[in-house]
């Protein structure tokens, strides 16, 4: 296993109360394997991938739970060798706000020259000819590394990204939404792109993070549905889509367009209601408010158990 | 379009501004109520028969070309301005205005410049450490600031003035120098100097300060959150690196500030030069509005234009090479 996360918590500590993000998350990640973890936006997708870093910048803070990547406990390295020894060589990450992740004030190069040095001792000329070879995987022109981010367009900005997070060639790729600020034709090239490298072997494994479904289902491996910080479903992807578990992955999965069907306005369900607020302690199913399926029994704590070979936090089960 | 293109552009522009500057200059002086030159004649000739007098007055007017009509006038004042001639002042008659500038500029660069650049330099270190560390630092450096920026200018120097001048004596509180020394390059005047400097310089540095670290601190934390920070950070980099990352591109606003201190610094000087008394340039433009001296005003507000105007232009060209961003959208406006 290359990655396994163990009861991780996290929590942003606000002047106006504790709001727990990320809930006793478990999930591991194998050599080879892309995982996809999906739900609606504040569900605690993005804090999950951040906090699998171990930095943990204020407000954010740890409050539970490890994070082992292959077999060492993050728990035991300090900021300073997290930086130096896992974060963009081992483990590199793809942020969700492409657009603006680029020093506007440094030029591609310069911003490749930075990850290089925090990380080795190799000439220059060595790292302008890595990060040529890199962009150029990406079907990215030589010519980018002396651009600045203004003179890029959305699509390139977020393969320039792709292309600075793997310059190392790192083990495991976290990529939070990485298209959700393309559009639909750049949202194909850049999932083609990732994929390309996946299999040339530039980096082993990868998280991708995403609210749509339907980019995971063509991506991963194995999906973990995730709701109000806690997951609620994990398992492989063709038999979640096939035959969900959880009244939510049902719902979420209901919510797929499906390209080339066409689909009438009103029938396009939706999900009514919005998720709990984080900051109340909710000892029972947290999906309860806007579960269909929801009666008496759901009042208490529903544990993530095993059931056909998947993880499921519902005592339902096949009757939904 | 091409940098250069641009540039030339902006010179040009910048060329129409300044002859409407001139135009202004030479206009509003002439508003101004009251014959400047019955004035001085009133002030030499005490005891002079009258009709003397008004043979002197003849001569004046005639000499400074005020019978000619105002077009005439307005032909005369531009040519000479192309040959670099400000003509004579009225109240310090027979001194040419060039002179008198001469005589009064460098004391008030050699006050402004070195206060606006200390300033400015401490200014945006404070302003930047305290958005970084935050905490007991910022708390304290922060009100201040404000007080100090928000509190009129002359308040603070008359404030200083009273306290370090004349309620604790620790240095002079008005003039250039002491009445009673000999300028000279020795060490004595030397420190005559240096003592009298120092109120007026340390009331400079301290609203200079007092701006740039507000200004800096805002500009601070906002780079903090940006997305590319946090992207360095899960990239791996250093903590140094990123510090410097913030450093950097918070500036850049923070040049405009230099800039425009630059550019209003001698129209600035005024207020610092009447309470302590300094004999620089904004002194001088304080008496020649008094005394109605048209041809000083106009030197002193031709300086005070040029400056803004080429602190500015120097800006423009400047910020093209600073930041990217910038630069693309010059290019675009075409």
């Amino acid at each position: 296993m290359m990655l396994e996360v163990k009861d991780l918590s996290a929590s942003y500590v606000l002047p106006e109360g504790e709001i727990r993000a990320v809930d006793d998350v478990s999930f591991s990640v194998d050599e080879g394997e892309i995982l996809g973890i999906a739900g609606e936006s504040g569900c605690g997708k993005s804090t999950l991938a951040f906090s699998i870093s171990f930095l943990f910048p204020p407000p954010l803070r740890h409050v539970g739970g490890s994070v082992l990547f292959n077999g060492k406990d993050l728990k035991n390295f300090n900021d300073r060798e997290l930086r130096k020894e896992i974060l963009g060589t081992k483990i590199s990450y793809v942020p969700q706000s492409s657009m603006n992740s680029l020093n506007p004030t440094r030029r591609v190069k310069d911003i490749a020259f930075d990850i290089f040095r925090a990380h080795m001792d190799i000439s220059e000329k060595e790292m302008y000819e890595r990060a040529k070879e890199r962009l150029d995987l990406l079907s990215l022109p030589e010519s980018v590394l002396n651009m600045y981010s203004v003179e890029l367009s959305g699509g390139m900005k977020q393969r320039v990204v792709i292309a600075l997070s793997t310059l190392l060639g790192p083990e495991l790729l976290i990529a939070d939404e990485p298209t959700s600020a393309l559009d639909v034709s750049s949202q194909r090239i850049v999932l083609k792109e990732l994929k390309k490298l996946f299999k040339d072997g530039v980096f082993k494994s990868m998280i991708i993070i995403s609210h749509e479904l339907i980019i995971l289902k063509h991506l991963a491996h194995r999906i973990a549905i995730m709701y109000a910080g806690e997951l609620v479903e994990v398992g492989e992807t063709e038999r979640i889509f096939k035959e969900p578990l959880h009244p939510y992955t049902k719902a979420l999965i209901g919510s797929v367009l499906e390209p080339g069907k066409r689909v009438e306005r009103e029938k396009i369900p939706s999900l009514p209601g919005a998720p709990p607020d984080l900051r109340e302690k909710i000892t029972w199913c947290r999906f309860y408010d806007r579960c269909p399926f929801a009666d008496e029994k759901c009042k208490r704590k529903q544990e993530l158990v095993e059931r056909d070979g998947r993880l499921v936090r519902c005592e339902r089960g096949k009757d939904i | 379009m091409s940098y250069g293109k641009y540039v030339l552009r902006k010179g040009l522009w910048y060329l129409l501004t300044f002859f409407i500057a001139t135009t202004l200059v030479f206009i509003i002086p002439r508003l101004i109520p009251g014959n400047p030159i019955s004035a001085i004649v009133a002030q030499m000739g005490s005891g002079v028969p009258s009709e003397s007098m008004q043979r002197v007055y003849e001569s004046f007017i005639r000499d400074y070309g005020l019978d000619k009509p105002v077009v005439l006038q307005y032909i005369d004042y531009m040519k000479n301005l192309f040959h670099g001639e400000l003509g004579i002042s009225f109240s310090l008659y027979p001194k040419g205005v060039t002179e008198i500038i001469g005589e009064a500029l460098p004391w008030t660069l050699a006050l402004q410049i070195p206060a606006i650049l200390v300033g400015w330099i401490l200014g945006n270190l404070l302003g930047a450490y305290a958005a970084y560390k935050r905490g007991k630092f910022d708390k304290v450096l922060f009100p201040v600031s404000l007080l100090v920026s928000a509190m009129p200018y002359y308040v603070l120097a008359i404030l200083m003035q009273y306290i370090f001048g004349v309620y604790l004596g620790w240095f002079p509180p008005s003039g250039g120098y002491s009445m009673s020394a000999f300028p000279s390059f020795t060490f004595d005047f030397m420190v005559d100097i240096l003592s009298h400097y120092t109120l007026p310089f340390v009331s400079l540095v301290a609203v200079t300060i007092g701006s740039q670290a507000i200004g800096m601190r805002e500009m601070s934390i906002y780079e903090l959150n940006t997305d590319y920070v946090n992207y360095s950070r899960m990239l791996g980099l250093e903590d140094r690196k990123i510090v410097s990352y913030i450093f950097r591109n918070a500036m850049l606003p923070q040049i405009t500030g230099l800039a425009i201190s630059f550019g209003t610094m001698v129209g600035g000087s005024i207020i610092t030069e009447i309470v302590f008394g300094y004999p620089g340039i904004g002194t001088w433009l304080f008496n020649a509005i008094r005394q109605n001296d048209y041809p000083l005003i106009q030197g002193i507000v031709l300086v005070i234009t040029i400056t803004v105007l080429f602190a500015n232009f120097f800006l423009d060209i400047m910020y093209g090479f600073l930041d990217p961003r910038i630069k693309a959208g010059e290019m675009e406006e075409g």
